[in-house]
């Protein structure tokens, strides 16, 4: 197993956002977890990183076997989690390619030419400085890219992007992430994405609880599109 | 901004000794000191004889920057120089000028003053680096004067603080000068003192002063930046602070002095700390806490 979270609660400000989240992904599997705005799936993925700003206070990370609940987030880093960011923030003066230099682990041309359409045009400026939404998207995919993961967890990696953008960024997800056995956990609250990528396994997440896992994304979409998230722990169809 | 390899300096002096002086066609280059005796229209633009420092006169085009570097090299020495650079009529000029010690721990002092006459039409892009060790004193003193249409891109950078540190500096405008000026310092253990004054004397005269202060490991950081419109003129101060640990602090006051109805002038003024949701980004992209307190820093003081 690659990652296995066991009853992992978490807080942030003193209140309780998860609440005893289980969840495992296999080498080379990808999964997605769906759940409404504010359901955790964020929080999810920052504390699986290491993010200071939220504090577990039951349960465990482990990668590859080794708990990682207390590692800082650079050692996760390095031990090959990455995580793309749904907002992320603005660093005025740091070029992109400056943060590719210090972090890449390939030739940046290469990265930014070959495997990601249209980083070239973002590595002369400011990391996320007034960049649009689908900007935010290549450079997010860049910089994980550079970081040669085993697993990446992609927030919110469709948001606000139109079919074409949308078709584009799943197509190097595909071809560079997924098509190479990396593992990839889709955390997304429309599941626009998964149409392209196809997850083998689909969880849900209402109020910090994963209340379903299901094989067949396509039920789940369905589902949800009929009654609504709200509905989903109340059909059989999404039982444990 | 890398600092250049010294060999290749113009005007090369060491503790109180010239070391070379390179002469380029269309370019005088002289100590001081000669050039007080050789003219005497320069002696109005030294408020003393000069004991040591530079005269550059630049009277026709050069394609290259012009370097000059001044080092430390010996303890408890004190230089005390008077420099001066002429660019004349429509010249347009690159220059860096280069101060630093070579050794951490020579207990010098360096002490500047330097007057910059940019003639009618001229442009100058001048880059001034400061690198010092932490025992020793500095203080730099610049007069800019920019003729009718002229124009300034002036950056000062601090690459490695002394003790102390005073740097004042003052821009003299006129008539459709313009002067764009960024003053960066990154004080460590450090007492600085920053003054600059932007006078714009003359109509359609147009200037920016930029500043960036990083204050950490127990400094003590103050910056007064004034701009005076005494005719119809635009001007405009930034100056942005950051303060990174206990112990440390920065002080910005900025002053404007209108007295044109016709002038606009206007200022901001921040001062900060390091954004912990930047630190935790780059954190989970693998640097860690301080290579990512660099990095942002790094960002901070490019302008």
């Amino acid at each position: 197993m690659l990652l296995r979270i066991e009853n992992l609660k978490v807080q942030a400000n003193g209140e309780e956002i998860l609440k005893r989240i289980n969840l495992q992904i296999k080498k080379g599997e990808s999964q997605a977890l769906l759940g409404p705005n504010g359901s955790g799936k964020t929080v999810l993925g920052q504390t699986i990183l290491g993010n200071p700003k939220y504090k577990v206070t039951e349960g465990k990370i482990f990668f590859e076997g080794k708990d990682i609940t207390k590692l800082a987030p650079e050692k996760r880093v390095k031990l090959g989690i990455a995580l793309t960011f749904q907002s992320p923030p603005a660093i005025k003066g740091v070029k992109i390619v400056q943060l590719l230099e210090k972090i890449s682990q390939f030739p940046i041309k290469n990265l930014a030419e070959d495997k990601v359409p249209d980083g070239k045009n973002l590595l002369e400026r400011d990391v996320n400085l007034d960049f649009s939404g689908g900007e935010k998207k290549t450079s997010e995919l860049l910089q994980v890219l550079a970081l040669s993961p085993k697993l990446v967890i992609f927030d919110e990696i469709d948001s606000g992007l139109d079919l074409k953008r949308l078709e584009r960024v799943a197509k190097t997800i595909k071809k560079e992430f997924i098509d190479k056995k990396i593992s990839v956990l889709l955390i997304t609250h429309s599941g626009a994405i998964l149409d392209f990528l196809k997850p083998k396994i689909t969880s849900v997440m209402i109020s910090g609880k994963i209340i379903c896992q299901q094989k067949d994304y396509k039920k789940v979409l369905r589902t949800i599109k009929k009654y609504g998230y709200e509905k989903c722990k109340k059909r059989a169809l999404f039982s444990n | 901004m890398a600092m250049r390899n010294v060999k290749n300096a113009h005007y090369f002096q060491i503790d109180h000794q010239i070391k070379n002086i390179s002469q380029v066609k269309g370019v005088e280059i002289l100590s001081s000191l000669a050039a007080w005796k050789k003219y005497n229209w320069a002696r109005k633009y030294f408020s003393l004889k000069p004991k040591e420092g530079y005269f550059i006169w630049v009277k026709k085009q050069v394609s290259f920057p012009l370097f000059t570097c001044i080092l430390l090299c010996s303890k408890n020495i004190t230089q005390n120089l008077q420099n001066l650079l002429i660019i004349e009529k429509n010249l347009k000029i690159s220059f860096q000028g280069t101060c630093q010690a070579a050794k951490k721990n020579l207990l010098g002092a360096h002490e500047a003053q330097g007057k910059i006459i940019l003639k009618e039409g001229s442009s100058l892009k001048y880059k001034h680096f400061h690198s010092w060790g932490q025992k020793d004193i500095v203080t730099s003193c610049y007069e800019f004067f920019l003729e009718k249409n002229s124009k300034l891109d002036y950056v000062f950078k601090t690459l490695s603080t002394p003790r102390k540190l005073r740097i004042n500096t003052s821009f003299n405008l006129l008539t459709g000068a313009s002067c764009n000026a960024k003053i960066v310092a990154n004080c460590k253990g450090t007492e600085t003192e920053i003054k600059d004054n932007l006078i714009l004397k003359e109509k359609e005269a147009s200037g920016q002063v930029q500043i960036r202060l990083v204050a950490r490991e127990a400094s003590k950081v103050s910056a007064y930046s004034k701009i005076e419109a005494q005719a119809e003129s635009r001007g405009h101060l930034d100056c942005q602070g950051l303060v990174l640990d206990k112990g440390s602090e920065v002080s910005l006051v900025p002053e404007l002095l209108c007295k044109n109805k016709k002038a606009q002038i206007t200022h901001e003024a921040s001062i900060g700390k390091i954004s912990q949701e930047q630190l935790n980004y780059l954190r989970m992209r693998g640097l860690t806490e301080k290579e990512a307190t660099n990095l942002i820093i790094n960002g901070f003081l490019t302008l």
